[in-house]
């Protein structure tokens, strides 16, 4: 078994020299990754270094050109099809523009993945839903359109959505960018209690909201061009005297990292 | 012995800038892979289609909803479409058959072309444009907004959920509609040419049932299960590969309409060569 040094936890993922192009735009460079089981693992990093794009590879949504990854001792790259989806089933995903259905309501959205996977009948479903909805503070929206909804609520239906099948992994790409600061407080304290409810869910969150990604994670890793290039606890990046982790935490334009 | 006798060390020989020719062959070279490539995915998708055609989630529902958006939502253009056609064909039939007195074939005339080419035709290239862009824009903007990556990462196959129903869709319901205006347009036809242009009742009927063979009506509908199966291959496969945002989702529609317009008229005559 494979311990994650950050954390002393097990890996559930890992990452092995995966690099991945689209055309002649090189996006990840041989990235080496470990996320901990039973932790928050958060990637931060600039626009466009490949944080989404580092997520889709865990499901299997984007294939590697090089490079292996591996959920417990399973490599994905050798899955066929039908394997791969099962893999998928243990995973909740609450994507960076929340990937609703539009043509559905709030409630066959958030329904949607039971309809799809379980045999519940229509009481348990509704029971399950309504609970879902209640935990996210969306009562009230449950036969609205997406269309019709702001940004937040989206992401927060969103979050009901991956949430409902009480999945064994919770990838979150930026749960919280577009949100108002109070209920961007209110989906961490979401995402940690979470976390904190379940303890063998493991969570990767994708955030550049710093502030909350110290507060609630259990290990950072600092993706530049394509590549983890510093790793460790919160406290780790707190006291790093690293000019890249410094002007990042600082929001600064002065250091190594140009705009 | 060509290589030996132009020495490594001479100056590079001089490469003429790429003139008008090069330039347009390599262009051909790159539409005739790009429509190659199209082909092969085209292909692809509707054998993956294929392959779901029994494997659960049978997904009824889903395309009894399809039906329905291709099928009960485009009668209103079949219907004016149709009798205008049959109404406009028996117009035009009868001025040229008059000049021999030979008013008497309109009907049947009237009858085989409809049944054989205007129905079938007419019905694919309007479904291709009602429902076959409207598919293909629905999917593209469910590619762009990584709801079909939302339905990958909830372990529910796109094209079981997605693809599958619409193809079905559209093969059963480009037959119904075209029997339907193949129908309305004898209508039309019989309005004009026993209502206005004063043909006899008897001998239009007669014709039309003498000349209208089920051959005709079989290769018709034959015809329009082809065509059924192009357009929701078309518009799904354009929806699916749709890249760039909405402009790319603009793009797909457009070219899902022009691209299955082009495949029906060209495998109308394909099927009409062969079948005789
Ligand atoms: N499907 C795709 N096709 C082509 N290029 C892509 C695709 N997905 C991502 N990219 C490219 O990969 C790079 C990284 O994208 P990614 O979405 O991972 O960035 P990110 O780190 O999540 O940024 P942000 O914080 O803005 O979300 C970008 O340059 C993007 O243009
Ligand atoms: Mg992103």
């Amino acid at each position: 078994m494979i311990i994650d040094p950050v954390t002393g936890a097990p890996a559930a993922i890992r990452y092995e020299g995966v690099h991945k192009s689209f055309g002649t735009n090189h996006v990840l460079r041989g990235l080496d990754l470990i996320v901990p089981r039973g932790k928050i693992t958060a990637i931060i990093g600039r626009s466009g270094t490949g944080k989404s794009v580092t997520l889709k590879h865990v499901m299997g949504l984007l294939r590697p050109d090089r490079g292996e990854i591996f959920l417990g001792d399973v490599n994905l790259m050798q899955l066929n099809p039908k394997a791969l989806r099962r893999v998928r089933e243990r995973f909740g995903v609450v994507f960076q523009n929340a990937a609703l259905f539009d043509s559905m309501d709030v409630f066959d959205n958030v329904a949607f993945p039971l309809l799809e996977h379980e045999s519940f009948s229509s009481d348990v479903v509704r029971a399950k839903v309504t609970a879902a909805l209640a935990q996210v503070g969306l009562s009230a929206a449950v036969h609205r359109l997406p269309s019709e909804l702001s940004g937040g609520m989206r992401k927060r239906v969103g979050l009901a959505r991956a949430l409902i099948r009480d999945p064994e992994f919770l990838l979150y790409d930026e749960p919280t960018t577009g949100l108002d600061p109070i209920l961007s407080a209110a989906m961490d304290e979401l995402i940690y209690e979470t976390q904190q409810a379940r303890p063998a869910l493991t969570s990767v969150i994708i955030s550049h909201d710093m502030k909350a990604v110290l507060a609630i994670a259990d290990k950072v890793a600092f993706l530049v061009d394509g590549r983890v290039v510093h790793e460790g606890t919160p406290e780790y990046f707190a006291q790093s005297d690293d000019a890249l982790i410094r002007q990042f935490l600082a929001g600064s334009l002065d250091g190594p990292m140009k705009v | 012995m060509a290589k030996a006798s132009r020495p490594a060390t001479d100056a590079p020989p001089e490469r003429p800038p790429a003139s008008l020719i090069t330039r347009s062959i390599e262009g051909i070279g790159r539409r005739v892979l790009s429509g190659l490539e199209d082909l092969g995915r085209v292909t692809h998708i509707l054998a993956l289609a294929l392959a779901n055609l029994f494997v659960r989630p049978v997904r009824v529902r889903e395309t009894l909803r399809m039906m329905e958006f291709v099928g009960v939502q485009s009668l209103p253009i079949i219907l004016l479409t149709s009798a205008f056609t049959g109404a406009v064909f028996t117009l035009q039939s009868y001025r040229a058959f008059a000049m021999f007195g030979a008013q008497a074939m309109v009907g049947g005339t009237v009858g085989v072309a409809l049944t054989r080419e205007l129905g079938p035709t007419l019905t694919g290239l309007l479904v291709a444009g009602r429902a076959g862009s409207a598919m293909a824009a629905e999917i593209g903007a469910m590619r762009v907004s990584e709801q079909i990556d939302a339905l990958d990462a909830m372990a529910v196959d796109p094209i079981n959920y997605l693809v599958k129903p619409r193809i079905v869709a559209s093969v059963l319901v480009v037959p119904m509609l075209t029997a339907l205006f193949d129908f309305v347009g004898c209508l039309g036809s019989y309005a004009i040419g026993v209502g206005v242009l004063r043909l006899s009742r008897p001998e239009f009927m007669v014709r039309l049932r003498d000349w209208v063979d089920w051959d005709d009506i079989w290769t018709g509908l034959f015809k329009a299960l082809v065509f059924g199966l192009i357009i929701g291959t078309v518009a799904c496969y354009k929806g699916f590969y749709t890249t760039g945002g909405a402009r790319g989702v603009g793009l797909a529609t457009t070219s899902s309409v022009v691209v299955s317009s082009v495949a029906i008229l060209i495998s109308n005559f394909f099927i009409a060569y062969a079948l005789p």
